[in-house]
């Protein structure tokens, strides 16, 4: 305790800059870990994720990789069949779906169809969401045809903090996880924080409670946090208190955290950006019904993107997305129930 | 007069030189001694109106007036112009990113305010880029992700290479219906390392569909050089894998492309099947131009330097003064070439080609952006 005093000024890191320390860090700690990826190297990334780290661990740990998303990620699993870790990164999420089979049927599957013999330490990760006009193959939340996968983790971070501790979580989890980066959130400096100097991590498969409320439960991960906390505000002003849960990890999922608030509210609002129908916002809700119906005084409400693409243009853009406004909304209404 | 050509090997800077001479064992025909001497005049003139297109939008974009990310077709114009200039107006073309001036050079040969040629107005395509309801798209998707169904341009995602496959299905339904249509399909360098690629090529190479693919081979694939992302010394060479001709042209030299992709084409359209042509060609810019500071990391001065040295409308130019199409006075009256966007002004391009894109960029601005209620529309066709 009385070192404080002397301690020297720690910077506020944001997103990107834990994501980055996370991957350095455990490159360092981990001689048999592997990065492989489009412009990984020589450029560290479309957005900067991997600088500096082709100069640090050189060309055969480093690897830029032809555009071949399936050969990127069917490789990872070979690498980690023979003993590596591995970080793969997608550009952009989006482009996952050009390695769609090497994930859900050759490293999903892998463990279970060699009764655990292999266990496959992969983290795929890539920049996710909308809301900045990237239009619809640069805007894309496809985490639900992964937790639909068996086998695979599913890993949605939403402040520095837990970007760095999930992705060290993830790498050293042994099993294939699939890791959402809100890339609207990487350089935004609002929500920059100090991050502890020692290794942590933030254990996957547990939530934590953004903000404290009694009315209603906000649930939500990613972006759509940030949604839920102004709405959050904007609520109390309006005499109604809300708790908000950021899950975090979808698969596995704490359903403990939610039940726990629900038993204090007895309301619940799930927000996600991606689409409705058959999204993880659905998958929450069909939990909370069927496992802790009692705790019901109101019918759980889902805000997500509309069943759409994500178009370009800004106000057709914001027409389909959650906003702050529609959660006000849903959530005066859950209360006057 | 026949033109002369410049795509000797000995001509061409060393990173771009054919390594692999027997690739080219399939017959090219100098199809460009059969363009007229207004023929030949019209390509340089859609040089520079690809040109101008390029350096306006970069002015308009730091000008603030633009979204979206531009991927500069600057220093490449020659393998637009070259591939689409002898298609005939029932052919189809697939551009994808870094060939956004194709959409209105289609079918625009003496004719490019014609509405009803067999290609997107200026006025459409100035609509899309600036987000407007104008745009065929009515601007959902950004930038090159248009097309039109009725002007035969297909819509491309952004899934590189994706568009292969769905050409080759674009062409199998033309023969069905007697037709004797060619699709033309651009895609980068890189690209070519994607399943997908092999997976419709091999397919249209099996059913001998007349699918022509162009490789714009500009050395880098975002920040990542050709030799990571290809191991023959031509990407063309990926052609002897399908049993397939794999030609070779000079990207900067807009005859030489229209000779290989004539040749290409021909072949498709006599029910040859399809080809491989390589543009060999250089990157200007950054990948797009939010990566224009990197770049200038990631990539050596001296390579940029030699890479833009052979600028596409400096050696038509010479062809045209070395055939007496244009005189030592005319050929001094537009200078484009060497100048970045920022260099350039309108004095450096023919007027017409001004004026031409004025006019698209009037009719965009006052076109409006579409209503925020049209983000839920469009999902399924409406049963009636
Ligand atoms: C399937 C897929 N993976 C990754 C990307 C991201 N990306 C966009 S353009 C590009 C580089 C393309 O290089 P190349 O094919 O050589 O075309 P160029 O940009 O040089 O014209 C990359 C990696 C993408 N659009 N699609
Ligand atoms: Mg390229």
């Amino acid at each position: 305790m009385a070192a404080i005093a002397s301690a020297p000024v720690q910077t506020k890191k944001n997103y990107l800059t834990a994501l980055k320390e996370a991957i350095s860090e455990e490159m360092a700690a981990n001689g048999d870990m592997v990065c492989l990826g489009e412009d990984i190297g020589q450029l560290g990334g479309a957005f900067g994720v991997t600088e500096g780290l082709q100069d640090s661990f050189g060309t055969q740990r480093v690897i830029d990789m032809p555009i071949a998303e399936a050969a990127i990620i069917g490789a990872s699993v070979g690498l980690a069949l023979n003993g590596k870790t591995v970080m793969a990164e997608m550009q952009f999420i989006d482009f996952i779906t050009c390695g769609f089979d090497q994930i859900v049927n050759m490293m999903a599957t892998y463990h279970y169809r060699t009764a655990g013999e292999v266990n496959l330490p992969v983290v795929v990760r890539g920049p996710a969401g909308a809301y900045g006009g990237g239009a619809l193959y640069h805007s894309q939340m496809n985490e639900a045809w992964f937790c639909n996968s068996p086998g695979l983790r599913v890993v949605c971070p939403s402040t520095p903090y837990d970007a760095k501790g999930l992705l060290k979580a993830a790498l050293r989890d042994g099993n294939p996880c699939i890791f959402f980066e809100i890339k609207e959130l990487y350089r935004r400096s609002e929500i920059a924080e100090i991050l502890p100097e020692d290794d942590y991590i933030v254990p996957l498969g547990k939530a934590a409670v953004r903000r404290e409320g009694t009315d209603v439960t906000l649930v939500s991960y990613g972006q759509n946090v940030y949604h839920c906390l102004q709405a959050a505000t904007e609520l109390e002003k309006l005499g109604v208190s809300a708790e908000v849960i950021d899950i975090r990890s979808l698969v596995p999922l704490d359903e403990e955290t939610i039940f726990a608030s629900l038993a204090k509210t007895n309301r619940i609002i799930v927000v996600n950006e991606a689409p409705m129908t058959c999204g993880f916002a659905g998958e929450i809700v069909s939990r909370v019904t069927t496992k802790a119906f009692d705790l019901l005084d109101a019918p759980p409400v889902r805000i997500t993107r509309l069943d759409t693409p994500v178009p370009w243009v800004k106000p057709l853009e914001l027409f389909v997305l959650p906003s702050v406004e529609r959660i006000v909304q849903s959530a005066l209404q859950t209360v006057r129930y | 007069m026949p033109l002369q050509t410049t795509t000797d090997a000995a001509e061409l800077p060393s990173h771009d030189q054919v390594s692999d001479p027997g690739i080219r064992h399939f017959a090219t025909k100098r199809y460009r001694d059969s363009l007229t001497k207004e023929d030949c005049l019209e390509m340089f003139r859609q040089l520079y109106l690809a040109r101008y297109f390029d350096v306006r939008l970069i002015k308009e974009k730091k000008r603030g007036r633009l979204r979206g990310t531009l991927y500069s077709s600057h220093n490449q114009e020659a393998i637009l112009v070259g591939s689409l200039f002898g298609l005939r107006s029932t052919d189809w073309i697939s551009p994808i990113h870094r060939d956004m001036p194709a959409f209105f050079l289609k079918d625009a040969k003496f004719q490019w305010a014609e509405l009803d040629r067999m290609g997107l107005s200026i006025q459409q395509v100035c609509s899309q880029v600036w987000g407007r309801v104008d745009s065929p798209g009515r601007a959902r998707d950004n930038w090159s992700h248009i097309g039109s169904k009725e002007k035969r341009i297909i819509h491309s995602t952004s899934m590189l290479a994706g568009t292969i496959p769905v050409a080759a299905g674009v062409v199998y339904a033309d023969r069905m219906n007697g037709g004797d249509a060619v699709v033309v399909t651009y895609n980068g360098e890189g690209s070519t390392a994607q399943g997908v690629f092999h997976e419709a090529v091999n397919f249209a190479a099996v059913h001998k569909l007349p699918v022509v693919t162009i490789i714009e081979n500009n050395q880098w694939a975002y920040g990542t050089p050709v030799r990571l992302g290809c191991a023959t010394p031509d990407v063309a060479d990926r052609a002897k894998g399908f049993g397939i001709p794999g030609y070779i042209a000079d990207g900067q030299d807009v005859f030489d492309v229209y000779d290989k992709v004539m040749s290409a084409v021909e072949f498709a359209r006599s029910g040859q099947g399809p080809s491989i042509v390589e543009c060999k060609t250089f990157r200007a810019y950054g990948h797009g131009d939010h990566d224009d500071d990197r770049a200038n990391k990631y990539r050596d001065p001296a390579e940029i330097e030699h890479g833009r040295l052979r600028d596409p409308i400096a050696v038509c130019r010479q062809s045209l003064l070395d055939l007496g199409y244009i005189s030592a006075e005319e050929a001094e009256m537009f200078i484009a070439e060497g100048k970045n966007a920022s260099e350039a002004t309108n004095e450096d391009f023919p007027p017409e080609v001004v004026d031409y894109l004025n006019s698209g960029i009037e009719f965009a601005l006052a076109s409006p952006q579409p209503e925020a209620e049209e983000g839920g529309m469009w999902v399924f066709k409406e049963s009636k």
